[in-house]
């Protein structure tokens, strides 16, 4: 799991440019399932046929997305220093001193103007240093439009791991672990690495429709409250397993889809914890409000430090995630 | 089920967004005598059909009341018990300063939200509004009975007993928009002495309040050919400028954007033609009620929009006249019997 885990937190797929990303999942979930393709949008579907009892076979989406934050060049000046504009949500003060690299390789610093108090510091203040020293010769690497990620290894803790973007490849990882240990699942599973989640879950919109399952199942990552002084409303821990959403701010999960997961959690005696996030959305709200409705839950991954390139979390709950995943779709759906 | 009733009933009981069940066995008593078909979909819309005597494939309405309420989540039991919570929907925390609450845990538990005395307020904390992160929820028990029955997850409404007041106002809590169901059973009990073409479909939404969700959906299964919402707007007293609605003096209706032109019209036209008092709504953009997400629902659903004028609205005792709920029914009525198929032919633009 953890060569996965660093293959898909360090391929590059800012929202919208998921193709270096979408190849690398492709590889990793073709021999887990019956077919792969891709829609419009890029997302990629990967389904396996259900096998064993017809009667309980429902047909189910899976989905954890695949883009990542990033920096698109907004204007390129005179001396080869880029402006940009944020793709999904970033912070000036997480983004100083930051190396950064585009999907040709190109690598960049980030600067920033002189600014009397740090808390002026706003992304119009700051820019990308690509090393040219003229708009020219940085033409020659980068164009108005291209898109940036943070540029940023995997840092193994023992049973802890930081690294960029494990919001959300650490979903996906979730996913492509669920499909390799799923063995009988009476379900027809169409698993979806959706794109563009961190500028309104429009991957997961346009493939829920396409898929128009019986029932939805999203991964993402979800904030802790287990820091130093942080904030004092959150329950969720690292180390203590699975976060089971209640509530986002785009969806309220409903009580029935809810119970289904703390039941199997009890049941299979996998560590639990129960969910309610007050500030971000996931994929699970577009596949909820598909067509007439769409009974939807989420499984969440607890992270520290979201959207900084050290995004960290625990090995033990990645593993409860997994296995209630793989004991939700082995069993009956009935919501 | 009288009217009044209904309402009381409905203020009083428990259907925070994305937890409605608890309310659906009351709407289906009240509305399923005045329908043919009664149903609850996979996002809890509650759905009361009455077919019309049209010629097949018939015409159809959708009326669009939502019923959740907004509420509070508990997302932490901390180390002495005390309840910290999240907003279901939009509550100003300064209401819920010294509230009654219901947790809803394994069983329903009276609670309050406390505060720090003013005795002991510093001079800057006097100053400011408390955050929600600031409040807490007190019911008495130390952390481990409190996790013994409460979980992260629980949903808390505020405890409001409605009152009627003098005037033919009634208070409670939760009028939005419960005020806008007790509507529709208005509208469906009128409808039985009415010769109707087009299909009604009376449909309780869900999760209004947390971003128009149910009707969302239910406007995508229904796919009506037209629609009308029913909700709440804002009345005095605190609205000063000129134009702004009143109590009793019948249902806003609103123009702007989100309407169609042309059931704005005919709204206007029937409530001349049966003398119902009305008022005017403007709203130019997304009108930021369950007329928005059936408008764009699809390929698009020509939709007006009820308002029933409320008093303090999101607090527990918001307050609305009793004369306005029935004349939005009774205007409803009218139109619907008004709807047929030349009427929706006219809707589409040359």
């Amino acid at each position: 799991m953890k060569d996965l885990i660093r293959d898909f937190t360090q391929a590059y797929g800012p929202s919208g440019n998921e193709d270096q990303i979408r190849e690398v999942i492709r590889r990793a979930v073709e021999p887990l399932c019956d077919r792969v393709s891709t829609d419009a949008l890029g997302n990629l579907i990967a389904f396996r046929q259900g096998r064993g009892e017809p009667v309980l076979r429902r047909r189910v989406m899976l989905a954890a997305h695949m883009d990542e934050i990033g920096l698109i060049v907004t204007h390129i000046d005179e001396q080869g220093f880029l402006r940009f504009a944020e793709v999904g949500g970033l912070s000036a003060h997480v983004l100083m001193g930051q190396r950064v690299v585009f999907g040709n390789g190109t690598e960049g610093s980030i600067g920033n103007e002189r600014v009397d108090e740090i808390k002026d510091l706003k992304l119009d203040k700051m820019f990308i240093d690509i090393g040219a020293r003229s708009a020219a010769e940085a033409r020659e690497h980068v164009e108005v439009g291209d898109m940036a990620v943070y540029q940023r290894g995997v840092s193994e803790m023992g049973t802890r791991v930081a690294a960029k973007a494990m919001d959300d490849r650490i979903g996906c990882v979730v996913i492509a672990e669920t499909l390799r240990r799923l063995g009988e699942s009476p379900h027809d599973i169409h698993a979806v690495f959706t794109v563009q989640e961190e500028v309104g879950l429009r991957g997961a919109r346009t493939s829920a429709f396409a898929v128009d399952p019986h029932f939805g199942l999203a991964f993402d990552v979800t904030g802790v409250g287990d820091t130093p002084r942080a904030r004092s409303i959150l329950n969720m821990e690292l180390g203590k397993g699975a976060c089971i959403k209640a509530k986002d701010a785009s969806l309220v999960v409903p009580p029935a889809v809810k119970n289904l997961l703390v039941k199997t959690a009890k049941d299979n005696a996998i560590p639990y914890q129960l969910e309610v996030l007050p500030a971000g959305g996931t994929d699970t709200a577009a596949i909820q409000l598909t067509r007439s409705g769409v009974p939807a839950g989420c499984i969440s991954i607890p992270t520290r430090y979201i959207h900084s390139p050290v995004e960290l979390l625990d090995l033990g709950d990645v593993e409860a995630c997994v296995a209630l995943a793989v004991k939700v779709l082995q069993g009956p759906i009935e919501v | 089920m009288e009217t009044k009733e209904f309402l009381r009933r409905l203020s009083e009981g428990v259907g925070v967004s994305g937890y409605e069940h608890g309310l659906h066995d009351l709407i289906r008593e009240a509305l399923a005598p005045y329908a043919g078909e009664f149903s609850t979909d996979a996002l809890g819309n509650c759905v009361a059909v009455r077919r019309g005597c049209g010629e097949e494939p018939r015409v159809s309405v959708m009326l669009a009341a939502h019923q959740d309420e907004i509420g509070l989540m508990v997302t932490k039991i901390d180390e002495r018990g005390f309840l910290r919570v999240a907003q279901v929907g939009g509550f100003d925390p300064r209401v819920l300063v010294a509230q009654e609450v219901v947790v809803h845990g394994r069983r329903s538990l009276p609670g309050i939200i406390g505060m720090k005395p003013p005795h002991i307020l510093t001079d800057e904390e006097r100053k400011k509004a408390p955050k929600l992160e600031d409040l807490f929820i007190d019911i008495g028990l130390p952390a481990g009975e409190a996790r013994e029955t409460v979980q992260v997850g629980d949903v808390v409404t505020l405890n409001r007993a409605f009152t009627e007041l003098h005037g033919g106002l009634v208070a409670g809590k939760s009028l939005d928009d419960r005020a806008g169901v007790a509507a529709l059973l208005e509208c469906l009990r009128r409808l039985q002495s009415l010769r109707h073409a087009a299909d009604i479909y009376a449909v309780a939404t869900t999760q209004e309040e947390v971003g128009l969700r149910g009707a969302t959906t239910s406007a995508y299964g229904l796919h009506p050919d037209l629609a009308v919402a029913i909700d709440v707007c804002h009345a005095g007293p605190g609205l000063d400028e000129p134009g702004a609605s009143e109590l009793g003096k019948g249902p806003a209706v609103a123009v702007g954007a989100n309407i169609h032109p042309k059931l704005r019209d005919l709204l206007l036209a029937v409530a001349a033609d049966c003398g119902i008092p009305i008022q005017h709504e403007v709203s130019p953009g997304a009108t930021g009620t369950d007329a928005w997400a059936i408008n764009i629902a699809r390929a698009g659903i020509p939709t007006a929009l009820l308002s029933i004028p409320l008093r303090y609205m999101h607090t527990s005792v918001e307050t609305a006249a009793m004369s306005d709920v029935v004349q939005t029914g009774r205007l409803l009525a009218e139109f619907c019997g008004r709807v047929d198929r030349a009427l929706v032919e006219g809707l589409r633009w040359n």
